[in-house]
């Protein structure tokens, strides 16, 4: 069973491979938790804890609960990505960049605490896969080729594992270097997959706008494999991240 | 990930799975990859008009010469712009997917528009003939046009 809604402000698709008849109402449950992590954490809603933070009405130094568990990991990823994460512009705080992930990672607990284990959930291009697509078969997820028509650049085979890819070529040059405050451009896409979507969700967008040097921090990562393309459409991808593929056929 | 020092192990020119498929209405000699447009089977990433609701107006001018049929689908509303595509279908297969509308309202839109015409193009093709469950990459303005592709479908 399959369902895509726009929430959080982009298409969210849920697709389940098991067949159960708790199957809607798994996708139900899903959907009504991104809906409120959208309510929660959207910049662009007035009434969101995150509106009433930039409006001075909450104090983030006083947050408890599940708001200050995201608080803390945009911090932890601040650390962990010398900056080039950050879920703030000045005071400004903005945790979009991580929340799409983590309700990601909220989607998928759900599915897995009522014993689904075979699906996948695909936030505006950023996937987590569980399980088979079908019996001994892995799920297959194509990376977009930026350019070219009737193409992917490549295919990653996956049971469980997370892929998140950030790019320009759709959206814009839309992710800043915030050590700059310009727009990230040495890269076209850069793909990352590991096991946990919260972090390689987080690790695309960071190392994505530190340019060429993205591989290198990716390499660093354990668990973590990433590819790059770049404007002159070549492809740069870490030592193991050709396990994930499958093999390229001319 | 091993303790390599050196982090990149492999760099090459992208390489695309197919020779491009001849995406045209008219006779061609190399036969159009088959897509299956009543497929329920159809992979994630491909359009599914049989699991998706309908669309909330309906698409525009089908076209018809000898077996093949073009059909406009409605125009969708993006943060970027209106999206508007229309397809060419040979009897059950689809040959081609042409972009009727691209976003040009922004600054950057223009860049959006000069890559990403091609690029959503082939999102709809090779993510049927590629058998791919699902895309990784960013999907805002595709999202608009797997809507209007699906409404083109639908009234097939």
């Amino acid at each position: 069973m399959r369902r895509v809604r726009d929430v959080m402000g982009m298409p969210v698709t849920a697709d389940l491979r098991d067949e159960r008849p708790d199957a809607a109402a798994a996708l139900d449950a899903l959907y009504a938790e991104l809906e409120r992590i959208d309510a929660a954490y959207s910049p662009f809603r007035g009434d969101s804890l995150v509106s009433r933070v930039n409006a001075g009405a909450l104090d983030l130094a006083r947050a408890d609960g599940e708001l200050a568990d995201v608080v803390a990991l945009c911090r932890r990823y601040e650390a962990a990505t010398d900056g080039y994460f950050s879920a703030w512009r000045g005071a400004r705080f903005d945790p979009s960049g991580l929340v799409k992930g983590w309700a990601i990672d909220r989607a998928c607990r759900i599915l897995d605490a009522r014993g689904f284990a075979r699906y996948f959930v695909d936030a505006a291009g950023d996937v987590r896969t569980r399980g088979e697509r079908a019996p001994g078969e892995p799920w297959r997820i194509g990376i977009r080729h930026p350019v070219e028509r009737d193409k992917v650049a490549r295919v990653v085979l996956a049971y469980d594992l997370a892929v998140a890819t950030s790019g320009t070529y759709e959206k814009g040059a839309h992710i800043d270097d915030p050590h700059t405050g310009r727009p990230a451009t040495e890269l076209l896409s850069l793909t990352v997959v590991g096991p946990d979507i919260v972090v390689a969700d987080v690790y695309a967008t960071a190392a994505f706008a530190m340019g060429r040097r993205a591989l290198d921090f990716i390499a660093a990562r354990d668990g973590y494999e990433a590819y790059a393309i770049d404007p002159d459409l070549r492809a740069t991808w870490t030592s193991a991240f050709e396990a994930y593929c499958e093999p390229v056929t001319a | 990930m091993s303790a390599l020092a050196a982090t990149v192990a492999g760099v090459a020119l992208l390489v695309g799975y197919k020779p491009t498929p001849a995406g045209s209405a008219s006779p061609s000699p190399t036969p159009p990859p088959r897509i299956a447009v009543s497929d329920d089977d159809a992979p994630v990433g491909a359009p599914a008009p049989a699991r998706t609701p309908a669309p909330t107006s309906a698409p525009v001018a089908v076209a018809q010469s000898g077996g093949t049929k073009t059909v406009t689908g409605k125009t969708v509303d993006t943060i970027f712009g209106q999206v508007q595509v229309r397809v060419t279908i040979q009897g059950k297969r689809i040959v081609d997917v042409q972009p009727l509308q691209l976003p040009f309202d922004r600054a950057r839109s223009a860049y959006i528009s000069q890559v990403a015409g091609p690029m959503l193009r082939s999102e709809a093709i090779q993510a049927q003939s590629a058998n791919i469950d699902v895309i990784s990459g960013a999907t805002y303005t595709s999202m608009a046009y797997g809507q209007s592709l699906q409404s083109a479908l639908q009234n097939n």
